[in-house]
């Protein structure tokens, strides 16, 4: 039988253990630099790129939970190859699904709304297809499931949108970066057009105004912008090769206005020059101050 | 053979044949849908293929052997030998028919009004119209008739059908109802319905004519194939001589059951009498037959009965239709008259008059087309133009990389195209409406007809100008201008033109390839 001064002495020692396996982790970040948020990773394969951006961050298990039902959504919007650069990569795109899933992810959907013939677009931009073998539940736009949003927004107020971005457990955004004819670049905040229902072209007639109040109505964990190819004219759509350049570079961040800005450097921009993301920086949804996020740049 | 009230073999047979080729048909026809891909994987004309009247009414009407329709000589050659057993096993209208007839109760003896000259006389009237241009034999050929009426009535309507249906189940908001709903709705999809439910002018009017071909079956069997099937008719000519050939036997009581059973009226006199012409090879007699005395046979000796048709009779058809043609042609129309600027012709299209010679408006581009734009024509084209396809950029503009259309047109009227040809083809020629576009008339941004616009250089440009607004400020504006060389008409900037009731951008027909007189330009 344990007298009282043996107990107390092993539950000392026992919360004195907890206690110090507790402040562990805090001992360790204090010792090396902080855990990045944003990270810009140049060459390799797209699927090596992707990778290593995402482990860059802490591995796909900071942002996917097992169980969770995640949404990764790429942009499908043209009727275009992977070559003209006018969609996300493929590649990027089902690399991510395999992540998601080795993160423990219960089921991963992909999905747009484009603006050619969504059967067109999902099989001739690749995404469909690896996507899918990737292990992805990939399927179309259902009309019947947009749903009158309040946005309460400077621009927009209510805006029908997809309901399945609503109500995943997980939203990855999976942009890739163009040239725009309007709003100078498309990348990850305009990419939110594709959960748009109704008559969504509509909102180029204030398109600065009108991203940062989409955005701000979903909250991606996680925005993996895509620069293997980008397009620099002719954008969004393409469809000649001279406008397309290869970077071979993915960018993954935490932040969705701080990838945005990333994204704009790398086409040649001053982020503040394009006027969503300066807005939405102003509308406190991310940092366009590249300075202030912790990044880490790989070269593979 | 089997007696009364159980089916012999070869009438099992012949059921299995009509409902296997039913199936094909309607198969094939769902195929006939845009995938992603850049071609079906199916050869979703192929009946069409084995039709010798549309065969031969292009072939009179262009003077051109056409597309791969020699398979219909196969067609043509088979009734040599066995009579019409195209009739009575393959087509997918005659099955139909079969079906509906079935739907009610017979007589032992049911009246035949013996109208099977008036066949004859359709056929006789359309090929002598179609020598003369008069292109019409696909308004009245079954198989024409059939593929047009289910892909722009009957199919449209189904689709109507069960997405109000999936529209009441998924609005109530409990989970269970949700669940249920997204199966049913993930299920029809993969089944029947078509990715976007299709819509078409004149559809309704389509259809409803296609059930008033069916509901004739009610008045007497087999109507259609009787008395008004052009191709029936021809396969009766082609069969007049046919081997196989019915006989009966002394056993015959004259009892006139397989006159009765007969679904095509060509059992005559109480089984003495057999128009081999009519004769659809169903063998239906012979199980009717109590004395099992109907059977067919291989014979060269010459049948009993030819085809009832006077000399006097085929001449005046011929002549009502070769005077049919300019008739029907005094009305103003594009045809060598001023272009109609709404008559967007898919690309590809041949010029219009021999556009007009071979389209069968069988209704197979409609059908594939990609964004529901090619919608049957009702009088743009003249009389002779009715449902040939027209492309209407409001309700569907032509996707750029797709060559479908084209390669289900089974008489070439719309050209094969590879996408690398398809993608210089102009179709007319967008203009801007200064008055309703935003950034002309509203100094308001927009860009969606230029975003849109899919050429590699973009025909869509901007010419930016600094601009006031209502208040005074100055605004940049970036307003449109199309380019003349660069458009190909593909109306995507009229279909996504946020100005919706009347697109502030538009198509006319003026540009379009396949006819330079309708030039804007000195070339």
């Amino acid at each position: 039988m344990k007298t009282r001064r043996e107990f107390l002495k092993t539950s000392a020692g026992a919360a004195a253990c907890l206690g110090g396996a507790a402040a562990l982790p805090w001992i360790l970040e204090a010792a090396s630099p902080p855990r990045p948020d944003l990270a810009l990773v140049h060459g390799g394969t797209p699927e090596k790129a992707t990778r290593a951006a995402v482990e860059a961050l802490g591995g796909m298990k900071r942002f996917v939970s097992r169980g969770d039902v995640v949404v990764v959504k790429p942009n499908i919007g043209w009727d275009r190859t992977p070559e003209q650069a006018a969609n996300t990569n493929p590649l990027v795109v089902a690399t991510l699904v395999i992540l998601c899933l080795e993160a423990g992810a219960r089921k991963v959907k992909v999905f747009d709304r484009p603006c050619n013939d969504p059967r067109r677009c999902y099989e001739q931009s690749g995404i469909a297809p690896l996507a899918r073998r990737a292990g992805a539940e990939v399927s179309f736009v259902d009309d019947r499931r947009f749903k009158e949003t309040a946005l309460h927004g400077q621009v927009l107020k209510s805006w029908p949108l997809y309901e399945e971005i609503l109500e995943a457990d997980k939203v990855i955004n999976v942009p890739i970066a163009k040239h725009h004819g309007l709003a100078g670049l498309t990348l990850g905040l305009k990419n939110w057009m594709g959960i748009m229902g109704g008559s969504r072209g509509r909102i180029h007639q204030n398109i600065h105004g009108a991203l940062p109040d989409l955005a701000a109505a979903v909250k991606p964990c996680l925005t993996v912008l895509d620069a293997v190819r980008v397009l620099t004219a002719h954008g969004p759509q393409g469809g000649d090769l001279a406008d397309v350049k290869k970077l071979d570079t993915v960018a993954a961040g935490v932040d969705m206005v701080a990838v945005d800005a990333l994204g704009a450097t790398l086409m040649g921009k001053v982020p503040s020059d394009i006027g969503y993301i300066r807005n939405a920086a102003d509308r406190g949804l991310g940092t366009l101050d590249l300075g202030r996020v912790a990044m880490k740049r790989i070269e593979l | 053979m089997t007696k009364k009230g159980g089916s012999s073999s070869l009438v099992l047979a012949r059921r299995a044949s009509q409902a296997l080729f039913l199936l094909l048909f309607l198969f094939l026809f769902l195929q006939t849908e845009q995938k992603g891909a850049d071609t079906l994987g199916y050869p979703v004309k192929l009946f069409l293929d084995f039709d010798p009247l549309l065969f031969l009414g292009a072939l009179l009407a262009s003077h051109a052997l056409v597309g791969a329709f020699w398979l219909s000589l196969l067609t043509l050659l088979a009734t040599a030998v066995l009579g019409r057993v195209f009739c009575g096993w393959v087509c997918p209208l005659g099955t139909l028919n079969t079906l509906v007839g079935s739907l009610r109760k017979w007589p032992a003896r049911p009246r035949v009004r013996g109208w099977f000259p008036l066949k004859y006389l359709i056929l006789v009237f359309l090929l002598a119209a179609a020598l003369f241009g008069f292109q019409w034999a696909g308004v009245l050929d079954p198989l024409s008739l059939t593929v047009r009426s289910l892909a722009l009535g009957l199919y449209p309507a189904l689709n109507t059908g069960l997405n109000a249906l999936l529209d009441l189940m998924y609005r109530p908001e409990a989970p269970f109802w949700r669940a249920a709903a997204e199966a049913a709705s993930g299920f029809l999809q993969r089944t029947v319905l078509a990715f976007q439910p299709p819509r078409f002018f004149q559809g309704g009017a389509i259809g409803a004519l296609f059930l008033g071909v069916l509901a004739l079956n009610l008045l007497e069997r087999r109507f259609w194939c009787r008395y008004l099937c052009p191709l029936g008719a021809l396969l009766g000519l082609a069969g007049r001589w046919a081997f196989l050939k019915r006989t009966v036997s002394e056993g015959c009581t004259s009892c006139g059951l397989c006159d009765g059973a007969c679904p095509g009226g060509a059992s005559t006199g109480e089984g003495k009498g057999w128009r081999p012409s009519e004769c659809m090879v169903c063998f239906n007699c012979g199980d009717s037959c109590p004395a099992s005395a109907a059977s067919f046979g291989f014979s060269g000796k010459p049948a009993p009965e030819g085809v009832d048709l006077s000399r006097r009779r085929i001449l005046l058809a011929a002549a009502a239709g070769a005077a049919a043609v300019p008739l029907l042609r005094v009305a103003p129309s594009p045809r060598g008259g001023r272009p109609n600027p709404a008559l967007l012709r898919p690309p590809g299209a041949l010029p219009e008059e021999a556009f007009l010679e071979r389209c069968v408006k069988c209704g197979e581009c409609m059908k594939v087309c990609t964004t529901n734009g090619l919608q049957p024509a009702l009088l743009e084209a003249g009389l002779e133009g009715l449902w040939t396809p027209v492309l209407v950029p409001r309700i569907g503009y032509c996707e750029y990389n797709c060559t479908l259309c084209g390669q289900v047109c089974p008489t070439g009227a719309i050209a094969r195209l590879s996408r690398e040809e398809k993608v210089r083809v102009k179709i007319g020629l967008a203009s801007v409406d200064r008055s309703r576009c935003l950034p002309w008339a509203q100094g308001t941004p927009c860009i969606v007809c230029e975003e849109v616009c899919p050429t590699p250089t973009k025909a869509v440009w901007f010419e930016e100008v600094p601009g006031r607004n209502r208040e005074g400020a100055e605004v940049l504006l970036k307003r449109p201008h199309v380019d003349l060389d660069l458009c190909i008409g593909c109306g995507i900037c009229e279909a996504k033109c946020p100005v919706l009731d009347r697109p502030a951008i538009f198509v006319t027909s003026t540009g379009e390839s396949r006819n330079p007189d309708n030039g804007l330009l000195l070339r």
